[in-house]
């Protein structure tokens, strides 16, 4: 029960008034009624003390709190910033990846994607599996009398045109110099032959030269079929000798390797 | 103050602190097996370097990977100077990225974000 204060005023007028001094209930009740004050006064004590103390630890709990956030945020950022490092470190490897396994100047496979995909392609004692290797027509006189800034732009465009669709390589890739491969896989000699044909026709074109005036590009084509157990470096002498083949038949045309 | 000057390894870059003029330079990699041990000159460098009433910094970076152990050394680093900055002290941050690698660059602003310090990002000349 809640004692207000007009009660409290009450009891004090009751205990102050001199006509009930000396009655038996008189010194029970003013006993009694400071006994209740002080324990009031403990009570309240009591009470301040309590709260003082919650609310230093309300206080060190949000300092806590506060630090711990500062800390939160501290490791994401170290995981957000570190995370894209790593994200650094594989793209380099992916553009070291690309830039070891092909060629600056026309952008295609090089030899050592090349070779790694032959190994790969004739891992199958029954893969079908057909190359032939492309050498530019005259490409020293092209360099001498063009220019060597010709030259390179000769490449890239043959280059540009054996991976044309309709020839149907399953890789184009340079060689040496100017020397190429193409790789078809699943078809016959007979069907390699006619893409390489068609390449062979489309590689054939007029391209600027360094002087201002235009000159015609062919390249020799020497084809093989991959036998069985070959070995690649067996298979790729076939070609080679096919290119020499085409070279002293007048150049600009396919030779099969028999 | 003493020179500080360690070199820099394959996994490590170089440090070189000096006094006159008021500079910092860290150049390359930085992946060690222990970043506290390789960095904690660096920290004594800087401590007593910018204790001074009237210390000026100026912190040239080349810095191409860092692992997370370095991130966390950086940090506390910026911290260091992001500290002297606000109780006046003149200390300014140069960090220099290669333009062939433009992830450089963005990983620096993220440790630009909430410093109030002059931060500047720049490609190599």
């Amino acid at each position: 029960m809640k004692r207000s204060a007009s009660q409290d005023a009450e009891i004090e007028a009751l205990l102050a008034n001199a006509d009930y001094v000396g009655h038996p209930l008189h010194d029970a009740l003013t006993s009694l009624y400071r006994q209740l004050q002080d324990q009031v006064r403990q009570l309240d004590r009591v009470t301040r003390i309590s709260d003082g103390f919650q609310s230093a630890a309300r206080r060190e709990a949000g300092s806590l709190t506060e630090r711990l956030n500062k800390q939160v945020r501290q490791l994401e950022k170290i995981a957000r910033i570190s995370d894209g490092y790593q994200t650094m470190l594989q793209d380099l490897n992916k553009r070291l990846e690309h830039e070891s396994t092909h060629d600056p100047l026309t952008g295609l496979a090089n030899r050592r994607l090349a070779l790694s995909r032959l190994l790969q392609w004739t891992a199958g004692s029954g893969a079908l599996l057909c190359v032939a290797l492309v050498d530019v027509d005259h490409f020293k006189q092209i360099n001498d009398l063009q220019g060597h800034e010709a030259g390179d732009r000769a490449l890239v465009t043959i280059a540009e045109r054996l991976l044309d669709p309709a020839g149907g390589a399953h890789l184009v890739a340079r060689w040496g110099g100017e020397e190429f491969l193409l790789i078809w896989t699943g078809i016959d000699l007979a069907q390699a032959e006619q893409q390489a044909q068609c390449l062979r026709e489309k590689v054939q074109a007029e391209l600027p030269g360094g002087n201002g005036e235009s000159f015609h590009c062919t390249a020799s084509f020497g084809l093989a079929r991959w036998q069985p157990g070959e070995a690649i470096d067996a298979l790729l002498r076939r070609a080679d000798a096919a290119v020499y083949a085409a070279k002293h038949a007048g150049r600009n045309q396919v030779r099969v390797a028999p | 103050m003493n020179e500080l000057r360690i070199a820099g390894t394959t996994s490590t870059p170089t440090i070189h602190c000096t006094s006159v003029p008021p500079c910092v330079r860290l150049q390359g990699d930085s992946y060690p097996e222990n970043a506290f041990e390789l960095y904690q000159p660096l920290m004594h460098w800087l401590q007593a370097h910018l204790d001074a009433a009237d210390a000026t910094l100026r912190m040239e970076l080349e810095l191409v990977y860092l692992n997370t152990s370095s991130v966390r050394v950086m940090m506390d680093v910026f911290d260091l100077l992001e500290e002297a900055h606000r109780s006046g002290k003149s200390v300014s941050v140069r960090w220099y990225y290669d333009p062939r690698n433009e992830r450089v660059a963005e990983l620096a602003e993220e440790f630009k974000e909430d410093l109030s310090l002059p931060f500047e990002i720049l490609p190599h000349p």
